[in-house]
């Protein structure tokens, strides 16, 4: 008669011990939720999200040279480069940079085939809208980042 | 006194639908049951319906272009999904991984060992009642995806190696970070087991349930945890060795009976192993560059290659044949969780349904590995 | 200038005991035993396939079916190839066995070797069309019971889908 197992199975000791570990965890200190959107959270640097054109800080024209090497490598093909070659110095001018949201992935490869530092994923991840044509951005809203409204209460 | 034509009354089988919507099927998964009062007869596995195309969509993308497809089969562990194809694809090219890159792969593999066996807990124990492990082990979860998105920049849907290498060097806290998630783990580990291991609510649903023995596992195609649990040791890290894993120590978990309960032990103890080859490699960390030297435009010479690494729901393979272009010819992708679903009617013979929710939490599946 | 790419697979050929022995119990019915990568493989014929499985699992000890697939070379006369991947616990090796069949050929099902292989051989009968005569249940696995078309075929693509499925099952008109 193995007393140990009986005490241990009638006073349901291995129960009593799975609900310490639930009340250790009620203690305040242990809480990690986040209360969003309250509390915005930390997005780390290197994140993916919501694609951006970069300006030229100093001269404020783009950095983009319509290479389309973004278009060329996206998996989804969802990137539209459209350029005009320029008379005076005989480069590429992009007149027009369309980005289809809804398709993309994320994935990061048009960034990483960008040689001119133009194409970025920022930090914006919250990018609903309210139709379908609002997840196709534009050159303008590419270069404008997004920035979408808050409400405080 | 005619004879009535039998009715449906007479019968004692129940054809009864567990729909392809259901919190404990692990996604879309239909699951077609006869049952004689509570006990199943048998099942028949409808899936197909997070079915993408992903190995046709293949024969349309460049190599790098495909790698991103590649998370969305397992895509609880993306990183192991993304090592399997890459490395596949090296070994076409014949291209050299650096060794800071294979460790770093390892390091970050095994992280997400831990954070696909984590999730496993979690829904397995929400399945058979337990509500609490579930909210603990996705804690956890959120400290291995954090480092991941310092690292790669998303949580889920990685895109985690590029073929050579990695796509860019750990940043500057990346040691400390694996180290100090580790140290904090494994007491949570032996919390787990607290609130489970000993539970007799716990023990009594799940042992006998769902055994499958070796032989059974073999037939079957069954890898992973679940032959581990039957008995054999064997891993692909061991017998078949990846990405350096040859230089880590670590055991190989095994049970005896092939039960629930044992694949659970084998699973619980596997993210011990995973912590420990995680310290090994941020202790010998090399230095070096990061990626190999592979060509821009990649162009694997005619010809196939078959690489299989253990990934968390057991052997994942990639078949890829080239033609010499950009784009690969076929790419087959060896699903261990849809090999593995194969073996439910095996399991399910006999038992009852609540039974059946635990067998099919301990086979591990994720749908979208068994559909592609 | 660089080369010009061999235009065929470059494999080397690969000989040991294990082929000697296929090759005195098989003869003409193994057309080839090569190695690519360091991966070896050999080529049979689809009526020798079962009884070969079933040697290599009995006697060399290839105790597990790792994965059955098929490819799609349509400019081929023998235009599906079957590739079974095995895999030797005991000896720690893999192997694969391959074999050609024509278009409407139907290869015998390896189901009573493997049972593993009753859903790899429904997966390759859906995406490609290959039936596999005595499988047990040979019906579609991934795409709906009544799709016509075989998706995984290299002359299958969105343009001619089942739209006809898409219109009746889904209401929409599928778009391109």
């Amino acid at each position: 008669m193995n007393w140990n197992k009986l005490i241990r199975t009638v006073f349901l000791v291995d129960l009593f011990q799975g609900l310490a570990v639930t009340f250790r965890n009620q203690n305040p200190k242990n809480i990690v939720t986040e209360q969003y959107p309250a509390q915005r959270p930390t997005i780390a640097p290197q994140f993916r999200g919501a694609p951006v054109l970069n300006m030229n800080p100093e001269t404020g024209e783009t950095l983009c040279n319509a290479c389309g090497l973004c278009a060329l490598s996206c998996p989804e093909k969802l990137i539209v480069v459209k350029s005009e070659r320029d008379e005076a110095t005989k480069k590429k001018v992009l007149t027009e940079f369309t980005f289809d949201t809804s398709r993309c992935m994320f994935c990061g490869i048009c960034e990483e085939a960008c040689q001119s530092d133009a194409i970025e994923l920022s930090k914006a991840f919250e990018m609903a809208s309210y139709s379908r044509d609002g997840q196709v951005w534009d050159r303008k809203k590419l270069e404008d980042g997004h920035h979408p409204p808050q409400f405080k209460a | 006194m005619t004879q009535t034509a039998e009715t449906y009354l007479d019968k004692t089988e129940l054809v009864l639908n567990m729909g392809p919507q259901h919190p404990s099927t692990h996604g879309v998964l239909r699951v077609i049951l006869k049952l004689d009062g509570e006990t199943v007869n048998g099942t028949d596995c409808v899936i197909g319906y997070l079915h993408r195309g992903i190995e046709k969509l293949a024969e349309a993308r460049t190599y790098p272009g495909f790698a991103p497809y590649v998370d969305r089969l397992d895509y609880i562990a993306a990183v192991s999904n993304s090592m399997a194809y890459c490395l596949t694809v090296e070994k076409l090219i014949g291209a050299e991984v650096p060794a800071r890159a294979q460790a770093v792969r390892v390091i970050l593999t095994e992280l997400n060992r831990i954070a696909s066996h984590l999730l496993w807990l979690g829904t397995h124990a929400l399945d058979i009642g337990a509500i609490t492990p579930l909210f603990l082990t996705m804690r956890e979860r959120e400290f291995v995806l954090d480092i991941y998105e310092r690292y790669f920049g998303a949580r889920l849907t990685t895109h985690a190696f590029r073929i050579g290498g990695l796509p860019r060097d750990i940043y500057d806290g990346f040691q400390k970070d694996v180290l100090d998630f580790c140290d904090y783990f494994i007491p949570k580990v032996d919390e787990y087991a607290q609130l489970l291991t000993g539970n007799r609510i716990w023990v009594d649903r799940l042992t006998g349930v769902g055994v499958l023995n070796v032989a059974d596992c073999k037939a079957y195609g069954v890898t992973g945890p679940m032959i581990r649990a039957a008995g054999l040791a064997w891993d692909l890290r061991k017998a078949l060795p990846y990405s350096g894993y040859e230089q880590y120590d670590f055991n190989i978990p095994t049970c005896e009976n092939g039960d629930t309960f044992d694949r659970y032990i084998v699973r619980m103890e596997e993210m011990r192993e995973s912590v420990k080859i995680c310290r090994q490699a941020v202790a010998n960390l090399p230095d070096g560059p990061v990626m190999g030297k592979v060509a821009r435009v990649l162009k694997p010479p005619i010809g196939e290659a078959y690489v299989g690494i253990e990934a968390p729901k057991g052997e994942l393979g990639f078949y890829i044949v080239s033609d010499g272009t950009t784009n690969p010819y076929r790419v087959r992708v060896r699903p261990p969780s849809f090999i593995n679903l194969q073996a439910l009617d095996k399991m399910s013979k006999g038992a009852l349904v609540a039974d059946l929710v635990a067998i099919i939490g301990t086979l591990d599946i994720v749908l979208g590995e068994v559909d592609r | 200038m660089n080369p010009k790419p061999p235009a065929t697979m470059q494999t080397t050929p690969w000989e040991s005991e294990l082929t000697s022995r296929l090759t005195e119990r098989y003869g003409q019915a193994i057309s080839e035993f090569s190695a690519y990568l360091g991966q070896n493989f050999l080529i049979a014929e689809p009526d020798a396939v079962p009884d070969l499985l079933e040697f290599l699992r009995d006697e060399e000890e290839f105790d597990m079916l790792t994965d059955l697939t098929a490819v799609h070379f349509p400019k081929r006369e023998e235009q599906f190839e079957i590739v079974y991947i095995l895999y030797s616990f005991s000896q720690n090796v893999r192997l694969r066995v391959k074999t050609r069949i024509k278009e409407g050929q139907k290869p015998q099902t390896v189901v009573p070797v493997h049972p593993t292989a009753n859903w790899m051989e429904r997966e390759v009968y859906d995406m490609f069309g290959i039936e596999f005569a005595g499988h047990p249940d040979l019906r579609r696995i991934l795409m709906p019971d009544d799709w016509t078309g075989h998706p995984m075929r290299r002359d299958s693509a969105l343009s001619n889908m089942d739209e006809r499925w898409v219109q009746e099952n889904l209401g929409i008109e599928s778009g391109h």
